[in-house]
């Protein structure tokens, strides 16, 4: 009986470990790294659809109803990625997206700026290691101290400083340096919270940016859900409009709070499926977008 | 050692932190004129505008052209590009492009100019060049010929006043003016060609035409669809402009007389209903100052002409835009 109880322990924490860590690259933005560690010789791999779409801009002082321009703007992207224990303390996370970003400018505007409905392609790699340098036991309960550290970089060749055209831009074209560190409470129960917080350094024009996040969840063998509230502080940067403004928009002040919710459902043999919703809640310089996406992924 | 309320506390402690951190200070700051426009409902078509005209990002800076930075525009609603038929941003290609930032230079000024600085009188250099000029009628105020609906918006880069009317100008007298609608430099599509036909053929153009000390007119100038309704009325098919040379050189002349008031040019908000005489010596009649246009009627014609584009300022005087050619 005892016995049967670690194994299913043992169970829950595999499921949590392997692939959990991949719902946070469900949608963009989030924080690339979750509390789950993946044990050693585990891993897993995803691919997911995200659709996201904004007609209110979150500008600085004021908001406006409709992209300039563009009038509304969707975001899906198509993204894979992966993790892997190198160790049971130490993983490896990374991810690439593909993205497309559609406008719904009039044919006369497009006409007389010269501009598109449309930018896509594969926007930023990123590469993240993880590492688990302490966790406390406390009975039945336990917390995950984790650091990471990680990179981020423009591998398509996309372009942003095409005047209000990079309303539809799908990056920054900036390489992002991010360290981050992360608490875990999980209970034996599979209830779990966790915080983050983090600091962004980014090249060019891109301000750096403070990174954070809070998740709570609650996952057993059969399924898994989490809510999250996240969020980030560019540090300096123009607002769009705003005085300094020369049209280019990686040099803008992109702060915003969001929360998302994910759910997870384990299907056979390895596989499982995910959705996720997620809501810009406030901020400046983008755009309140609502977000839908779906995974598909495979832990091994 | 690391107890499990201690870390709870910690971990609680790193969420409120974080949670209430994450909100930037938003004190005291203003929106930019440029975001003024584009946050604003009633200012779409303007917004529209100024990304097509490419003043946007003008006018999210401070304005380097003057000591205080700032900027007064006068800025006109939506329903005052509707006036002109420029109901939504397509519309605009109706107009050139050139003569779009020309316009929206014409709305801009520099420095702030308080809603308390305006009156009756006054005069404001434009950032396009030409002076506006400031009238009361009533218990309103006017820059030119366009109501001042509010005033006193405050921008970071300066001030916004609200107005009825699209501010218009040309830069050049009247017969370049017409001309330059003829050639499209306006409107994308050609207007005002049937009357620079006719103001050639009975040489009327130097007389339009500005230099030192030349008096300054009010013009009624027909649309080309006008001048298509009068050989129809007259059974003489005014096809194309140079069919205007089927027409006697003298009545063509007699009409066009009755067409221009000698009386320094005037402004929609300074016209009033009644008898005005022209060139021609025949009087016109002006209809009642109706929402800030007034209908004109020549004593030959059976029905009032509109105003389609009123206030117009040239070097040499105010063109007002009619649907109908005035006959004597």
């Amino acid at each position: 009986m005892f016995n049967l109880k670690i194994k299913k322990m043992r169970h829950n924490n595999f499921f949590l470990s392997t692939i959990l860590f991949c719902l946070p690259f469900l949608a963009i933005a989030q924080s690339p790294v979750s509390g789950f560690m993946t044990p050693k010789g585990k891993g897993a791999v995803a691919v997911s659809y995200t659709s996201e779409k904004y007609s209110t801009v979150l500008l600085h002082p004021a908001t406006s109803e409709v992209v300039p321009v563009f009038n509304e703007v969707q975001v899906t992207s198509a993204s894979l990625f992966g993790t892997y224990g190198i160790s049971d303390k130490f993983n490896v996370v990374v991810g690439l997206p593909y993205i497309t970003a559609k406008g719904n400018a009039t044919e006369g505007t497009l006409k007389a700026l010269g501009y598109q409905n449309e930018r896509k392609g594969v926007q930023d790699g990123s590469l993240f290691l993880k590492y688990n340098p302490y966790t406390w036991e406390m009975g039945e309960n336990k917390i995950n101290f984790i650091v990471a550290a990680g990179v981020k970089a423009p591998l398509g060749s996309y372009k942003v400083e095409e005047g209000l055209q990079s309303i539809l831009a799908i990056g920054n074209r900036a390489t992002n340096i991010t360290g981050l560190a992360i608490a875990q409470f999980r209970s034996k129960s599979g209830f779990f919270a966790s915080t983050q917080a983090g600091y962004s350094v980014r090249t060019g024009d891109v301000p750096n940016a403070v990174i954070g996040e809070i998740k709570t969840g609650y996952g057993a063998s059969r399924f898994y859900v989490d809510a999250w509230y996240a969020g980030q502080i560019s540090q300096g940067g123009v607002n769009v409009l705003g005085e300094g403004f020369k049209g280019v928009f990686p040099e803008t002040d992109v702060t915003y709070n969001r929360f998302g919710v994910n759910v997870f459902v384990p299907l056979v043999k390895g596989f499982g499926i995910s959705g996720a919703f997620t809501q810009y809640l406030n901020g400046r310089n983008v755009g309140k977008s609502t977000g839908f996406s779906g995974a598909l992924i495979y832990s091994f | 050692m690391f107890n499990y309320k201690n870390i709870a506390m910690v971990m609680l402690a790193i969420t409120l932190l974080f949670g209430t951190s994450c909100k930037k200070e938003d004190a005291d700051v203003l929106p930019t004129i440029a975001a003024i426009a584009v946050t604003n409902n009633d200012f779409s078509t303007l917004e529209d505008a100024a990304v097509r005209g490419g003043v946007a990002v003008v006018l999210s800076n401070p304005n380097a052209g003057d000591p205080s930075g700032d900027f007064t525009v006068f800025a006109p609603n939506n329903a005052a590009f509707a006036r002109l038929g420029l109901n939504k941003g397509d519309d605009l290609a109706a107009l050139n492009t050139s003569f779009l930032t020309s316009t929206l230079l014409y709305h801009v000024s520099n420095g702030n100019l308080a809603g308390s600085g305006i009156a009756a009188n006054g005069k404001s250099t434009s950032a396009l060049g030409p002076n506006r000029r400031f009238i009361t009628r009533g218990s309103d105020k006017f820059i030119n010929g366009s109501k001042i609906l509010a005033t006193d918006v405050k921008a970071a880069n300066g001030t916004v006043h609200v107005i009825d009317k699209v501010l218009l100008a040309t830069g050049v007298d009247i017969v370049q003016s017409a001309i330059a609608l003829k050639d499209s430099k306006v409107f994308a599509g050609p207007e005002l060609s049937f009357l620079v036909e006719a103001v050639i053929y009975a040489e009327l153009a130097g007389a339009l035409t500005a230099s030192p000390g030349s008096p300054s007119f009010t013009v009624f100038a027909p649309t080309d669809a006008a001048f298509k309704q009068l050989g129809i009325d007259l059974g003489v098919p005014l096809n194309v402009p140079a069919d205007i040379r089927k027409l006697p050189k003298a009545t063509v002349t007699a009409v066009l007389l009755n067409h221009v008031l000698n009386d320094t040019g005037k402004f929609t908000s300074e016209m009033n209903a009644g008898q005005v005489v022209p060139l021609g010596a025949t009087p016109l009649t002006i209809g009642a100052y109706t929402n800030g246009v007034l209908t004109v009627q020549g004593k030959g014609n059976k029905i009032a002409a509109n105003m389609v584009i009123p206030d117009v300022q040239t070097v040499n005087g105010i063109v007002h835009v009619i649907d109908r050619v005035l006959l004597p």
